[in-house]
């Protein structure tokens, strides 16, 4: 990544992190809440391939670990394999298809809060698989699949210039549905 | 793909994970937390006021158009929130002269009485930041007198309890978090006690460790029970018994209960300034 490629990323994260705790953290449906951490290392990682998803997921994950009341480095361990995960599945998958960002939303964001989940209860949290699971995956799910346009429209223009060919097609594919 | 380039890709990947594993390791280790708990502190004194400058010019125009569709149902919940602060002030003067007895009871007991306490009033600027907590984040923190274990009470009972503080911040556990046991005393003369279990947001409280057949009433209120070691300080209302049952054969009686506490209503809260004692 270049140097102007890492300030960008790190703006879009600060961007997602203020929209996540100030807007998003106040749409609750029956206690839950949509999850837009998730979507940056999936949008990455689409976008420019798995090391830069597993980069950008570590580097948004330890952000949001900054001010969550959750274990330190959890998110950003989560993210890192999120992004390194979606990188490396969608890596045969025809960048254009138009399924493609929707899905890696909806999968990708159910995976990363289940993950995180047993993860913290692996690590003592027990309280953080005692929560009703329904809610949650279809609160993520949905809004992922709708917030993950104006995400990877962002994610794309902070990893432009960089050289995988597949954030150039994607580019191509984003516009027309912009 | 080249071998050289996958070889570099994993690397990455392995070391990002290590880097992650040794911070949660920093994070849960008792004496490194400190270490962790510095680095939230710092990051949450430069996050608070950006978070604080978005919302003031966020909120307005979110209240603008909360305020135009729901115009009716503010008018009628102010009208019923008057009616309660005149029902509430009408009590708390009948209550002076029983407050003080308790006050003189508690204190030949050696309990400390909530009322006794100093407390700092906060805000609740930030709720259930995150999907697997039941957490508060309040506008109070180290430079004013708020610390971690500190109980806070709001709403008609009790809130929660202080886990984390920075600067001018700090994160409240909600007695309704999964992590959270409060000891608690009930009955006529207090002669019963019981450990009142969190369930995670959305879910109803239980009490536990409260032998079978142990006489209850729907609505019975529990009070935290200040007794040697505990968490919180004597005689705040924790929890209201919803329902409860014996299995036969059981060890101890089923009993679900809600919050005291109306913690959907907790714009300002008390936090008091108590410490758990140590001895």
């Amino acid at each position: 990544m270049t140097a102007r490629s890492i300030l960008r990323v790190a703006l879009v994260i600060f961007i997602v992190l203020m929209v996540q705790q100030t807007v998003i953290v106040a749409l609750r449906i029956d206690g839950a809440h949509p999850d837009l951490l998730w979507l940056l290392p999936i949008t990455a990682a689409l976008l420019d391939g798995p090391e830069t998803g597993a980069i950008v997921g570590f580097w948004a994950g330890l952000s949001f670990d900054l001010v969550l009341p959750t274990p330190f480095g959890l998110s950003a361990l989560v993210g890192c394999l999120l992004g390194y995960a979606v990188g490396s599945l969608t890596a045969a998958v025809d960048p254009r298809a138009t399924w493609l960002k929707p899905v890696a939303a909806l999968a990708g964001s159910v995976a990363a809060d289940m993950l995180f989940a047993v993860l913290g209860a692996i690590l003592g949290q027990q309280q953080m698989v005692e929560i009703n699971f329904v809610s949650l995956v279809l609160v993520v799910g949905i809004a992922s699949v709708v917030f993950v346009l104006p995400v990877s429209r962002l994610m794309r223009w902070a990893l432009v210039g960089e050289s995988n060919r597949r954030s150039l097609v994607s580019a191509q594919a984003d516009s027309r549905l912009w | 793909m080249p071998r050289s380039r996958r070889s570099r890709r994993t690397l990455t990947v392995v070391i990002l994970v290590v880097v992650s594993l040794s911070l949660i390791s920093l994070d849960l280790n008792g004496r490194t937390h400190s270490l962790t708990s510095g680095i939230k502190s710092v990051a949450n004194d430069v996050y608070a006021p950006l978070r604080q400058g978005v919302l003031d010019i966020i909120s307005p125009i979110g209240n603008f158009f909360a305020g135009a569709f729901d115009y009716g149902s503010v008018q009628s919940q102010n009208e019923q929130l008057e009616k309660t602060l005149g029902q509430l002030r009408a009590s708390q003067a009948e209550q002076g002269f029983e407050e003080n007895q308790l006050r003189e009871l508690t204190k030949l007991q050696n309990l400390p009485f909530l009322n006794s306490l100093p407390t700092v009033t906060a805000q609740t600027v930030d709720e259930n930041s995150s999907n697997f907590t039941a957490t508060i984040t309040l506008d109070k923190g180290r430079a004013d007198g708020v610390d971690v274990g500190y109980p806070v009470v709001g709403a008609g009972g009790l809130v929660g309890q202080v886990i984390q503080s920075f600067h001018h911040t700090c994160v409240v556990q909600l007695v309704t978090d999964g992590q959270s046991k409060v000891g608690v005393t009930f009955g006529a003369t207090n002669q019963y006690t019981g450990i009142v279990d969190g369930q995670g947001p959305g879910n109803s409280m239980t009490a536990d460790l409260v032998l079978p057949h142990t006489p209850l009433h729907k609505g019975e209120v529990m009070y935290t029970s200040g007794l040697q070691a505990a968490s919180y300080p004597a005689g705040i209302p924790v929890a209201t018994v919803q329902s409860f049952h014996t299995a036969s054969g059981a060890s101890q009686e089923t009993i679900k209960v809600d919050a005291a506490a109306n913690l959907s209503q907790l714009a300002y809260v008390d936090v008091v300034q108590w410490a758990p004692s140590t001895t």
